[in-house]
């Protein structure tokens, strides 16, 4: 039994699956595990994020980015004969690129800096996530160590990726104005080299999946994948949208940019609030029922805003003393919803109004 | 049924009171908005009457009150009138120099609950700002001023007039907000009433030098995003499309003279025939639904083409009604400032003219002078 990496429960039979039952078991894995369902990549696609945000995940994904050569490159040393060769090494072509400025870790690149952040940064490395070392590093030692069977089922995610792709070049650019076409460059190439590298190890792993015990270690291989792709946006999700908490070294907003602004030495502080903060409404900025127009307003230095009921139940709690996460909770209790939900909510909304600087922390 | 009376549709309720407290001033601004006919101390209200007005705002809905003149702080009872807005729920914004008595009440006016000081800053170079303002020694009164209400924990507006004595400074307002620890900078482009008016070839600046401005604004609130809001206020002259002067006539300002005059807008008073209503005759909500004044230019019925029919009618509600009496001489016509008007092209050629020519002397705002306009009749195109 594989038990590292349990694989769907209709397949605990011994039973050897026709080619076909085979690709719409593995189809299946993806329908269940893969990572657009992430509560961040949600997120991402839906506009939902914070510019910091959006460059928390632009930077750590660079490295899962640099190291597909490398995984690919150990797959192709394993690779018996030239035809199959040939063809896996254009993956490594498509990747690296034939020349300086050319290739999918160059168009990350561009896209890291279309958010901000200075290109000798991202290189280095130094700012991303144990949990996304770890899980990158986990999938370059599984393709050199399993058999080569696992290394190529392992790449099948390869078959879900239009899909994400297509909602996140079409929800990034809706949805954030500092995401252009031209920083979403890579994605256009991987619409096309996706579908084409996917056909390939899919038919590879109908040929070669010949035994009960073979197909389940595919399946493995594949839901293996799936969860490396997942852990790295958990890691992002618990370190940047909530409950915000970033490791000691990490990226923190401001840092590795170009061009901007050092949030860290901003009076009030420029940088995001995150889950762990504690907002208040400074002097100057009360909210009051309005009579006149039966309706609660903010009010703030030469402006008026007008509160619909959510904003009001959440700046009822904005008190000086409790934290996102805590005003998320009594939310979520009151109104019997999911805090975390509540709190990508009110996290925006409490951004938006301490760039407008009528809140603080 | 049948015998209805016409009704005009009701008026919104007011947002906001502009409470010109004293027409005294330290400062000389050669932009002032006060009308050139400035009122005597012996006139002014009295601080029961300001209170009482305060009260009537309050219940007919203002929920912003602009403490300003003048000098607001020149009056013995600003802490007074500042304390009855705080018991009111008015959100009080003391509209300032600066200068003067105006840091030895700050403390007093932060303690009966001052919600927000916006202070004015003529120029960021010392000798250039006070040039401008008129008095000598007021920069370092400033900054002391700005020290102490950031100290205090007060929000802080800085309010920088631009015309072609400091627009080379825009930067050096952005990096002085900054560097005070201000919120919120106001670039406002001079708009040419009052005393502006009057001075308007000694303030236009050029078409070049108001873009490099608007471009140095769009850059540093980019920059400084979540820390400085930066509000921008073009200059007319060169606009598409004339702002809602006061947010519209009558719909959401009201502006009390230090006598009491209630008027739609500070230069409403430059529009001959309009008839005034004074806090002392009427109460506030009689004012501003039923005094001729807010009713003649209040909505769309009084309009003339093209604004008629224009589909921006009830976004920039005409422009504003003294410029179109200034420089159509027809408070009805369309605010010339309007590319839809027949006289956006002279009033524009108007601008470039007077931005190309060396810049006149200031006349400088005084109580009891006798000013005449220097421009040429031809102004009134």
């Amino acid at each position: 039994m594989n038990a590292a990496f349990p694989t769907p429960g209709a397949d605990e039979s011994q039973r050897l699956l026709s080619p076909e039952e085979l690709e719409a078991a593995l189809r299946d894995i993806g329908a269940r595990r893969y990572h657009n369902l992430h509560p961040f990549h949600r997120l991402l696609h839906d506009g939902k994020l914070s510019k910091d945000q959006v460059r928390a995940w632009a930077l750590n994904r660079y490295y899962y980015q640099a190291m597909i050569p490398v995984k690919d490159a150990a797959v192709l040393a394993r690779l018996p004969d030239a035809s199959l060769r040939r063809i896996w090494r254009q993956r490594i072509v498509d990747h690296d690129g034939d020349h300086e400025g050319d290739g999918g870790i160059e168009r990350w690149l561009k896209l890291a800096e279309g958010v901000g952040f200075a290109r000798d940064y991202v290189l280095s490395t130094k700012g991303i996530l144990s949990a996304t070392r770890f899980s990158v590093d986990a999938y370059v030692h599984f393709v050199s160590e399993r058999s080569l069977l696992e290394a190529i089922a392992s790449s099948l995610t390869e078959m879900f990726s239009p899909t994400i792709i297509s909602e996140r070049v079409a929800g990034m650019l809706k949805n954030y104005d500092f995401i252009t076409k031209e920083t979403l460059a890579y994605f256009d190439k991987r619409l096309t080299q996706a579908p084409r590298d996917a056909d390939f190890a899919l038919d590879y792993v109908k040929r070669h999946a010949t035994t009960p015990e073979l197909q389940r270690a595919a399946m493995g291989a594949l839901t293996f994948k799936c969860n490396v792709l997942w852990t790295q946006l958990d890691a992002l999700y618990f370190s940047y949208v909530a409950p915000g908490m970033i490791p000691p070294d990490a990226w923190q907003p401001g840092e590795g940019l170009v061009q901007e602004a050092a949030p860290a030495s901003a009076p009030g502080g420029a940088a995001k609030l995150v889950a762990g903060d504690v907002p208040r409404l400074p002097r100057g900025v009360r909210m009051r029922f309005d009579q006149a127009r039966d309706k609660h307003v903010l009010l703030a230095p030469e402006r008026t805003f007008d509160l619909d009921d959510n904003a009001v139940a959440v700046l009822s709690l904005v008190d000086g003393q409790r934290t996102v996460t805590q005003i998320a909770e009594q939310l979520a209790q009151t109104y019997a919803a999911d805090a975390r939900v509540i709190e990508a909510d009110i996290l925006i909304m409490l951004n938006d109004l301490a760039e407008k600087r009528v809140l603080e922390r | 049924m049948n015998a209805v009376t016409p009704q005009r549709a009701a008026a919104p309720a007011p947002v906001g009171l502009l409470a010109e407290l004293t027409h005294r001033c330290p400062l000389r601004c050669p932009y002032c908005s006060n009308p050139l006919e400035l009122d005597r101390r012996s006139r002014e209200l009295d601080t029961a009457t300001w209170q009482r007005v305060l009260t009537e705002a309050s219940d007919l809905g203002v929920l912003h009150v602009h403490l300003s003149g003048g000098e607001p702080t020149a009056r013995q009872d600003i802490v007074e009138i500042t304390q009855t807005c705080a018991k009111l729920g008015l959100y009080s914004n003391l509209i300032t120099s600066g200068v003067g008595g105006a840091l030895d009440k700050l403390q007093a006016l932060y303690d009966v609950g001052l919600d927000h000081v916006q202070l004015s800053v003529q120029g960021v170079d010392a000798a250039n700002a006070e040039k401008i303002g008129g008095l000598k020694n007021a920069q370092p009164q400033k900054m002391a001023f700005a020290e102490k209400v950031v100290a205090l924990g007060l929000p802080l507006t800085l309010n920088s007039v631009i015309h072609r004595g400091n627009i080379h400074e825009v930067e050096g307002f952005i990096d002085l907000a900054v560097k005070m620890g201000a919120k919120r900078l106001e670039v406002a482009h001079t708009q040419y009433y009052g005393w502006a008016y009057v001075n308007r070839a000694a303030l236009m600046p050029n078409k070049a030098q108001v873009d490099q401005s608007i471009r140095i604004v769009e850059a540093a609130r980019e920059r400084l995003k979540g820390q400085l809001v930066i509000d921008l206020v073009v200059p007319d002259y060169y606009a598409k499309y004339p702002k809602a002067c006061a947010g519209g006539w009558g719909r959401k300002l009201m502006n009390v003279t230090p006598q009491g005059k209630v008027l739609p807008c500070h230069a409403a008073e430059t529009i001959p025939n309009l008839e005034f209503w004074y806090v002392t005759d009427h109460s506030l909500a009689e004012i501003w639904s039923d005094s001729p004044a807010f009713t003649a230019y209040r909505g769309t019925d009084w309009m003339q083409e093209p604004c008629r029919s224009c589909d921006r009618r009830e976004k920039d509600w005409g422009g504003c009604r003294c410029q179109a009496l200034a420089l159509a001489g027809d408070a009805a016509a369309t605010d010339p400032a309007c590319s839809l008007s027949p006289l956006h092209a002279k009033v524009r050629a108007l601008a470039v003219e007077e931005a190309a020519e060396n810049p006149p002397d200031y006349v400088y705002r005084t109580i009891g002078s006798n000013v005449r306009s220097p421009l040429k009749e031809e102004a009134k195109l």
